[in-house]
């Protein structure tokens, strides 16, 4: 049995804004299960979770290590398949779709963080953050990529190979390279896991930049308890089900 | 972009890649080698056959093109048989004897008045011509390569010779002897492994064979001027069996090497397989972009082989003068196309690999 995370928000009501309450949400899932196997045994890493983000939300996900966090994330981000319910992303049921078109979705869609950077060690900054665009199939666009880079502080640091860059450095490449296609949600997963206090402060002001200025729509996994007060709602997570939803501050 | 993420790739492990490059390098060296060998061989001794200036061959019924295989003499009476046909104007028998001692070479055992007569004779640089049974007369290439001299003695066939002549390359063998001694050395008294006929005109060589042949109908009679067209591995036995099993090998070596290349490439790039992934990268893109690095290889490999190849044929060439090593355009870019071929074949299964591995599963791959 799912649990149904009731929706808050800190912005005050505003006629002239649409009611969120009205919004569809970009992100919904609906009893959602994943099983992993373990030899003949089955390991439910989520079990019936029911969870929706609405357009512009920025979301933590709290919970001990083996909690499903990270079973969630990457099912919500297409990356792997839900084994029953619905994930629904911009209106998409990604339970319903093929390998080849969650790839499709993840490229338009989705970006991602994760705790390890997971630079290509081959290439420059720049190189990993065209390389995205290069994917997305849009071609190179200077403006972005000069919009995004200044935004993250990183622009200095372009002709750089992620073995010559800091972790806060190279992670504010990855979180460049996974808004460069400005997708509809960004998921990060425990993006300060690898940083120290200092860094992972400044890493965790640039997702809120983003989502305050840009309207990024973020989920991010996180250990942190300070890392949510960054954030619009927690959520927290046990023994793969969602505990609870309640807002940050 | 793409491009750019291939050729970094490429040079981010520079030992591995150098390994590739000098896998296939060698693949294309040994094809072209062997084939540039065998082809040069065949070419150089079908021009020595033709340089002889006789206009008709006749071997006998058992031989085989290349002439040194011929396992029965025929009798050397047969000579005097042609001789009285019309528009005959001269008949040299010439027994064949294969040496592998001190190199692989064909002896011409000859009659030096009916040679002279179907070959217009030697041209000498040194000495004279065959006089005595232990004479024996040595072309240039070979004088160079053994280091043979007028009034030198030489070993061959286990018989002593004395090297009475130094003459020019191109009339039919490097090395030649009495007929009458080879005869004996070889147990083949009164035999000839080849009758070589020289016509009154060079027209009416076709009426020549018709003649022969109806006159010896088993025997196999062929115009010189054809050799070269008939000296091929094809009609060689087992000679294009062999090219082609050194051709397996060496597309073997090629192909097994690239693979272990590029599987432990995707091993190693595990992770960034599943970042490229998480990017929405298609399974064709991770595919194309394997195989666009293993071409890139590919073509490095070929470039190093095209100039092994030279490379090895001056060192060949340089330790051994009679050897002859064709390389044509044509087999440097069938032995390209080959090593490509094996090359894109070995990297397909690791780019499939590739292709299907699962992004979470790679993400978290240490």
């Amino acid at each position: 049995m799912g649990i149904t995370v009731k929706i808050q928000t800190h912005q005050p009501f505003d006629s002239t804004e649409p009611n969120l309450h009205t919004v569809e949400p970009i992100l919904k899932t609906e009893n959602l299960w994943k099983l992993y196997h373990a030899g003949k045994v089955e390991v439910p890493a989520l079990r019936g979770v029911n969870f929706d983000v609405l357009p512009g939300e920025s979301v933590a996900v709290m919970g001990p290590s083996g909690c499903g966090k990270s079973s969630l994330l990457y099912v919500i981000g297409g990356l792997a398949q839900a084994s029953r319910g619905r994930v629904l992303v911009d209106g998409n049921d990604l339970s319903a779709m093929s390998d080849p078109e969650r790839t499709k979705l993840r490229r338009h869609k989705i970006g991602f963080v994760f705790q390890r950077f997971n630079l290509l060690p081959t290439l420059t900054a720049k190189g990993n953050i065209a390389i995205a665009q290069y994917i997305h199939g849009d071609g190179f666009d200077p403006h972005r990529f000069e919009v995004v880079t200044k935004m993250l502080g990183i622009e200095e640091r372009l002709n750089h190979r992620p073995s010559e860059l800091s972790g806060g450095e190279q992670q504010r490449v990855a979180i460049a390279r996974a808004i460069i296609n400005e997708p509809k949600i960004l998921l990060a997963d425990e993006p300060t896991g690898n940083l120290d206090t200092k860094n992972s402060e400044v890493v965790l002001e640039m997702l809120r930049r983003l989502n305050k200025d840009l309207g990024q729509t973020i989920v991010m996994i996180t250990h942190n308890p300070e890392a949510t007060t960054y954030f619009d709602r927690v959520v927290h997570m046990r023994d793969g089900v969602i505990v609870d939803g309640i807002p940050a501050d | 972009m793409m491009g750019e993420f291939v050729f970094r790739n490429l040079f981010h492990r520079p030992v591995r890649t150098l390994i590739g490059v000098l896998a296939v390098g060698f693949e294309v060296m040994l094809i072209v080698i062997i084939v540039g060998l065998t082809s040069g061989m065949l070419q150089e001794t079908a021009k020595r056959i033709e340089g002889i200036g006789a206009d008709v061959m006749m071997q006998s019924p058992s031989a085989q093109i290349f002439l040194a295989f011929s396992g029965s003499p025929m009798p050397i009476k047969i000579a005097g048989k042609i001789a009285e046909l019309k528009y005959v104007y001269a008949v040299a028998p010439a027994l064949l004897q294969f040496n592998s001692t001190g190199g692989v070479e064909v002896v011409y055992g000859i009659d030096p008045d009916s040679f002279r007569a179907v070959s217009s004779g030697f041209v000498f640089q040194q000495g004279r011509d065959i006089q005595g049974p232990d004479d024996l007369l040595v072309d240039d290439w070979a004088a160079k390569a053994k280091h043979l001299k007028v009034g030198d003695t030489y070993n061959l066939l286990s018989h002593d010779w004395h090297v009475v002549g130094i003459v020019e390359h191109g009339k039919g063998a490097r090395l030649f002897v009495p007929i009458s001694t080879l005869q004996d050395l070889v147990g083949a008294r009164d035999k000839a492994s080849i009758f070589l006929v020289k016509c009154t005109r060079p027209e009416h060589t076709d009426d020549v064979i018709e003649e022969m042949k109806a006159t010896f109908p088993t025997y196999p009679v062929r115009p010189l001027k054809d050799f070269m067209s008939l000296m091929t591995s094809t009609n060689i036995p087992a000679l294009q069996a062999f090219i082609n099993s050194m051709i397996a090998l060496a597309v073997s070596i090629g192909l097994l090497v690239i693979f272990l290349t590029m599987y432990t490439t995707v091993l190693e790039r595990t992770r960034d397989i599943g970042v490229l992934k998480s990017l929405g990268a298609s399974r064709l893109l991770i595919v194309r972009s394997l195989l666009t690095e293993t071409t890139l290889l590919c073509l490095f490999g070929i470039a190093a082989g095209v100039g092994l190849s030279y490379l090895v044929r001056a060192t060949f060439l340089g330790l051994f003068p009679t050897l002859s090593i064709l390389i044509t355009p044509e087999w440097l870019i069938r032995a390209a196309f080959i090593a490509l071929m094996g090359a894109v074949f070995g990297a397909s299964y690791p780019a499939w690999l590739a292709s299907r591995k699962d992004p979470v599963d790679a993400l978290t791959y240490d």
